[in-house]
């Protein structure tokens, strides 16, 4: 009934502060874009329009410290002059925030659902995530493309949806045909803990510790050879086997 | 072509093409499930048995039916038959 209650509050206390964000900081970034805009080029402009969303998203990351921890892991160089192609698993809500630890300009691959937040899906729309469902794979591919060809990342959830439970679900190959069709390495990216912090069919947080583990690159040399379905099951392998470490049960 | 021709040609597409064990290869197990095939896949997967069996195949509802590795075998042999029929 305690234990209850103090969740309750915790995230009373959250949710006020998020909200206080939404209100305050988005207008100061989109003001703070507007005028530098003025001054200089669009892709300028973009850069520093995904920069402020990742600011944001790192506020709205540390809100819940100490309660909440978040711990980001790199396995090896991070070279952030080029871009990549970032695979991620996905348990929980908490995942597009959890990205903002990345030190590259990157958009998210998402379903529509996120563009239908007020005023946070304008942002995402404006930053050009790209809504994967709502497209042929043509299309996407060219947009992609044309992302990568400006040095922005991509972050791929390849599952496709949320899992329930600690079992990693079967991967779609869209991520994997892009770093084929564009010569783009892969970096896989290991989530554990969030399922907890927030859980499927839920928007209560609880208090616990995210880890956020950036495993080492798969350089295009190395993988440019394979099918997209191989390469698909290796990162697969690689990351089912890194969340059995992480987790204890390896 | 015999059921046991078309059985073992078609599990090689799939050792060949998805690198999928063949102890995996079994005629319950769900190509999108059991084998992780996506949509995309399979159009590779339509590709390489173009290729294998020398039939072509058109995208059309009985390929959107099949679920199962025993379905594609049976697709096969459809067409197959039907080759052999004309």
């Amino acid at each position: 009934m305690i234990g209850r209650l103090m969740l309750y509050l915790f995230n009373f206390y959250f949710y006020t502060l998020f909200l206080l964000c939404v209100i305050v900081l988005i207008p100061l970034f989109t003001i703070f874009v507007a005028v530098t805009r003025v001054f200089s080029t669009h892709r300028n402009t973009m850069r520093r329009f995904r920069r402020a969303m990742v600011w944001w998203g790192r506020v709205v990351s540390a809100l819940p410290y100490p309660f909440i921890k978040i711990r980001y892991e790199l396995d090896g160089a991070n070279d952030v002059s080029k871009p990549y192609i970032f695979i991620c698993n996905h348990r929980s809500a908490t995942d597009a925030f959890l990205m903002k630890v990345l030190p590259h300009e990157f958009v998210e691959i998402v379903n529509d659902w996120p563009f239908k937040i007020p005023v946070l899906g304008f942002y995402a729309k404006f930053a050009a995530f790209l809504d994967i469902r709502n497209m042929t794979h043509e299309q996407f591919v060219e947009k992609a493309s044309r992302l990568l060809q400006e040095g922005v990342s991509i972050v791929f959830f390849p599952e496709g949806t949320r899992s329930r439970d600690r079992n990693m679900g079967n991967f779609h190959s869209a991520a994997f045909r892009l770093a084929l069709e564009t010569g783009t390495s892969l970096i896989p990216v290991c989530m554990t803990g969030n399922e907890i912090v927030m859980p499927k069919g839920s928007s209560l947080l609880r208090p616990g510790t995210i880890r956020v583990r950036q495993l080492p690159p798969l350089e295009w040399e190395n993988i440019s050879g394979m099918t997209p379905f191989a390469l698909k099951r290796r990162v697969w392998d690689m990351m089912k086997r890194e969340l059995s470490v992480m987790e204890g049960d390896a | 072509m015999t059921e046991q021709e078309i059985i073992e040609k078609t599990n090689r597409v799939f050792e060949d093409s998805f690198e999928i064990e063949p102890d995996r290869l079994n005629p319950e197990a769900h190509i999108f499930i059991d084998l992780g095939l996506d949509s995309l896949d399979i159009v590779d997967l339509i590709v390489a048995l173009q290729s294998s069996f020398g039939i072509k195949i058109r995208t059309d509802e009985k390929v959107r039916d099949i679920r199962t590795l025993g379905d594609v075998y049976r697709f096969i042999a459809t067409i197959k038959n039907g080759e052999q029929a004309e």
